[in-house]
């Protein structure tokens, strides 16, 4: 009792509130900056930081992370471009939600859904963390493999209008994912003696050139000019009566995948998003309306990868493994302040633990009640002509690219994946799959090699969790082949059924 | 009217910063007279970001002028080296050297070591070998002989890294049976072997201490001269019969032909910086020791890892 009060009194006091304040703003503008990741506005306020309380300190970092986890939302359903590839699955139902006039509507989702998310997570955090931790210990390169191929599925689903296409695009993810050093061997494939392959496509550059670019390209290009508009207007902001209803089970069911995958370390929010939307997708009645607008597939994705904060700050303070790389560089911060995470953490010093959870909790709050309100003002800056718009879209694009690196290198392959974006969406071939096989196509391929390193081809089958993964992955694949063919057949019989 | 306004402001204000920055770059009398920039060939955050801040935070103080630490990760470093490489070798452009100094040139990369003006050695990070706390082997020795008779996996940080290496070398010094297994990053090899997947790891003491302290990791061997402060009751390799020393050591270097006067001064800045109480509170910690070398003795060092990592790496 006195570890529950003394963690809380810790952050009411001033400072404490002071140095929240400043993680907000730092938070919210860097997630809102394409390009711009949570991790380097950590690593860099932790510079800062270092001098600090640890309270005050821990403060400023665990802020920055939950107030960017809201503002990579933003980018994502207003110019489909996301902020960090944990929103990826937000521009799948976002911005055709923009895109229809209800961006207000999307938005106001998106953070109500990512606060429950992160709180769910917390409580998990506080009240379960060390039987969690050791739960996530039991993934090992043969169940890391077997997630990735489940993750993999959602090739098939996200492919609503081909399934043929969207195939196509998971392929040429994977195919330029191999670009690069050998995740085993070390040695150089397909890098044509370029230097700057050698690390192999950053995934960011790729995932902006892609979204964001392309679609700027692909409106430049357009002879009658700009015919859609970015955002014609941000419509109705809250959701009705039915509305609420409608997204409690998607919210329900994608919100328990979140909480599942932020415990497993190595994947974060990026496949939490996209398992979430499938599964919710799944369960739905309106399966159709899924990447098309729903206000259901929002819910799923954002509530999903939220979710994964609490998971991650599971496995850093209960096993001081970080569990992405936010939490890795607030390691790093936590040992110079002489905090040693791990399971003693949660015994010698059950105040901290509380002080975390009520920092994380208090941020969230804060934050959402931030993006509801300062939301109208968001309106006026979306006002401003469509061309002053692009411009700036351009800008951040250019300009947050350029920061993860400071190499030019990563600009261009930004700008060429534009170009082939735009080539892409005139043939046809959804984006979506391309950073699909990007970002999973490496782990897999990782994981897999490392499982046969380790056990031999029995790894794979032999293990229960990995074996049931794989059982999944199977049924879906089988399941979402089969349900176009069912579905003709049936209209095929409907059709036939009146002149009988 | 507004935005003449704001535009007005804003010429006025990059012309006022032009003028600061050529103001500056007048005044060209002794080194240092204006910023110099510290190439990381790291993302923010990882161990050679934090050193690099702390030493340049340090000199900083010792030369009077800002240090601007700079992040260039990419494909091995070498993105960052090359960019150090060609700017000019007045001294104001200096960087992080790692251990990947000696390594790169072993496994197809485009690097000469002669390229460079090599400034200071400053730290190491000793490589230990750790295994699960259920796992049946205390000592070194007993984890060899295990491996003798059958195959032990051992993860690291990755594919032609100090960690790899020193697994390899172990394998082929012993005659051991040893697979060694590329993980993504040193956190997840030590969740690896604290999950039971691999039967030991290769890692730096920083990524195992915490494992360590809380009884989930025994840690077997420090491939060092000394025994680690971090692990009391640790013996050496060397003091367990195997005579092998592996770290992740690093210093500052800078591009090929700084002026004698120019290198002297930084080298005399670097020496005293790594020796300053604020410096080694911010490495310690990670499980960092410093480790101070000339320049000379540093490039000669460097050499000599690069033969044996010809070596290992063949």
């Amino acid at each position: 009792m006195n570890a529950l009060l003394d963690g809380i009194l810790a952050v009411l006091e001033p400072t404490v509130m002071l140095c929240m304040g400043a993680g907000v703003i730092i938070g919210m503008l860097v997630g809102m900056f394409p390009g711009i990741t949570a991790t380097m506005a950590v690593a860099l306020a932790s510079g800062f930081t270092m001098t600090l309380d640890p309270v005050q300190g821990l403060a400023v970092l665990l802020t920055i992370y939950v107030a960017a986890n809201f503002g990579d939302r933003i980018p994502s359903i207003l110019i489909n471009t996301p902020g960090t590839p944990a929103s990826i699955a937000t521009t799948f139902d976002g911005y055709p939600m923009a895109k229809n006039g209800r961006a207000g509507l999307a938005l106001i989702v998106s953070a109500l859904v990512s606060a429950i998310g992160i709180i769910a997570s917390m409580v998990l955090f506080a009240f379960a963390s060390v039987p969690l931790a050791q739960l996530a210990l039991k993934f090992g390169p043969s169940e890391m493999f077997a997630v990735v191929i489940l993750a993999m599925t959602i090739m098939i689903s996200i492919s609503s209008k081909s399934i043929a296409k969207g195939l196509l695009a998971g392929v040429i993810g994977l195919t330029i994912a191999t670009i690069g050093r050998d995740p085993i061997t070390g040695d150089a494939r397909f890098t044509f003696g370029i230097r700057d392959l050698n690390g192999g496509l950053d995934f960011i550059a790729v995932i902006i050139g892609l979204f964001g670019i392309a679609e700027l390209f692909d409106q430049l290009l357009t002879h009658r000019q700009f015919k859609i508009k970015p955002i014609s207007a941000l419509g109705r902001w809250w959701p009705t009566k039915s509305e609420y209803k409608q997204i409690v089970k998607p919210t329900g069911i994608a919100g328990l995948v979140g909480l599942v995958v932020g415990i497993i370390p190595g994947a974060g929010g990026d496949i939490a998003g996209l398992l979430g939307w499938d599964r919710a997708k799944a369960a739905s009645k309106n399966k159709a309306e899924y990447g098309k607008g729903s206000i259901e597939g929002i819910a799923a994705s954002d509530v999903a990868s939220s979710a994964t904060l609490g998971g991650s700050l599971t496995t850093t303070m209960a096993l001081g493994i970080p569990g992405d790389s936010v939490m890795a560089v607030m390691i790093g911060s936590m040992i110079v302040w002489g905090i040693q995470p791990g399971p003693s953490l949660f015994v010698n010093q059950p105040s901290l633990v509380v002080t975390i959870t009520a920092i994380m909790v208090l941020a969230t709050l804060i934050t959402l009640a931030i993006n509801l309100v300062r939301m109208p003002m968001m309106v006026k800056l979306l006002d401003m002509p469509v061309h002053y718009i692009w411009a700036t879209v351009l800008v951040f694009c250019l300009v947050g690219t350029y920061a993860t690196t400071n190499n030019m290198f990563t600009v261009i392959v930004m700008l060429v994946f534009g170009v082939i974006g735009v080539i892409l969406k005139r043939s046809g071939i959804p984006a979506s799959p391309i950073v699909l096989g990007l970002i999973l196509g490496p782990l897999a391929e990782s994981n897999l090699r490392r499982s046969l390193l380790i056990d031999g081809p029995a790894g794979l089958v032999g293990k229960p969790i990995s074996a049931t993964l794989i059982s999944l992955a199977l049924i879906a694949i089988v399941v979402s082949l089969a349900a176009p063919i069912i579905a003709r057949r049936r209209a095929k019989q409907a059709a036939a059924a009146p002149t009988n | 009217m507004k935005t003449g306004t704001l535009f007005a402001k804003t010429i006025a204000i990059a012309a006022l910063a032009s003028v600061a920055f050529t103001a500056s770059a007048f005044a060209q009398d002794a080194f240092p007279s204006k910023d110099i920039t510290f190439v990381v060939q790291a993302a923010a955050g990882g161990a050679s970001d934090r050193t690099s801040r702390a030493i340049a935070s340090e000199m900083e103080k010792d030369l009077g002028v800002s240090i601007i630490v700079e992040n260039r990760p990419g494909a091995t470093g070498t993105v960052a080296f090359a960019h150090v490489a060609e700017q000019p070798a007045d001294g104001y452009t200096i960087g992080f050297g790692p251990v990947e100094f000696a390594i790169v040139e072993n496994i197809g990369y485009d690097f000469d070591r002669a390229d460079f003006t090599y400034l200071g050695q400053i730290m190491n990070s000793p490589v230990v070998l750790a295994v699960p706390a259920n796992s049946p082997y205390n000592t070194l020795s007993e984890f060899i002989e295990a491996a003798q008779t059958k195959e032990l996996s051992v993860s690291n940080s990755g594919a032609a890294s100090a960690f790899a290496a020193t697994a390899f070398t172990l394998a082929k010094t012993t005659g051991a049976k040893i697979t060694p297994v590329p993980f993504d990053g040193g956190a997840p090899a030590v969740a690896a072997a604290l999950g039971n997947h691999v039967d030991a790891v290769t890692a730096g003491a920083g990524e195992t201490a915490t494992a360590f302290a809380d009884g989930t990791l025994k840690v077997l061997a420090i491939f060092a001269d000394e025994e680690h402060p971090r692990f009391p009751g640790v013996k050496t390799a060397k003091e367990q019969g195997y005579d092998l020393q592996f770290g992740a050591w690093g210093g500052v270097y800078g591009p090929a032909g700084i002026p004698d006067d120019v290198k002297a001064t930084l080298e005399a800045s670097i020496k005293k910086a790594a020796a300053t109480q604020t410096f080694l509170d911010a490495i310690t910690p990670a499980g960092i020791l410093p480790a101070y070398r000339t320049g000379a003795e540093w490039e000669a060092f460097i050499a000599t890892e690069a033969a044996r990592y010809a070596e290992i790496l063949k």
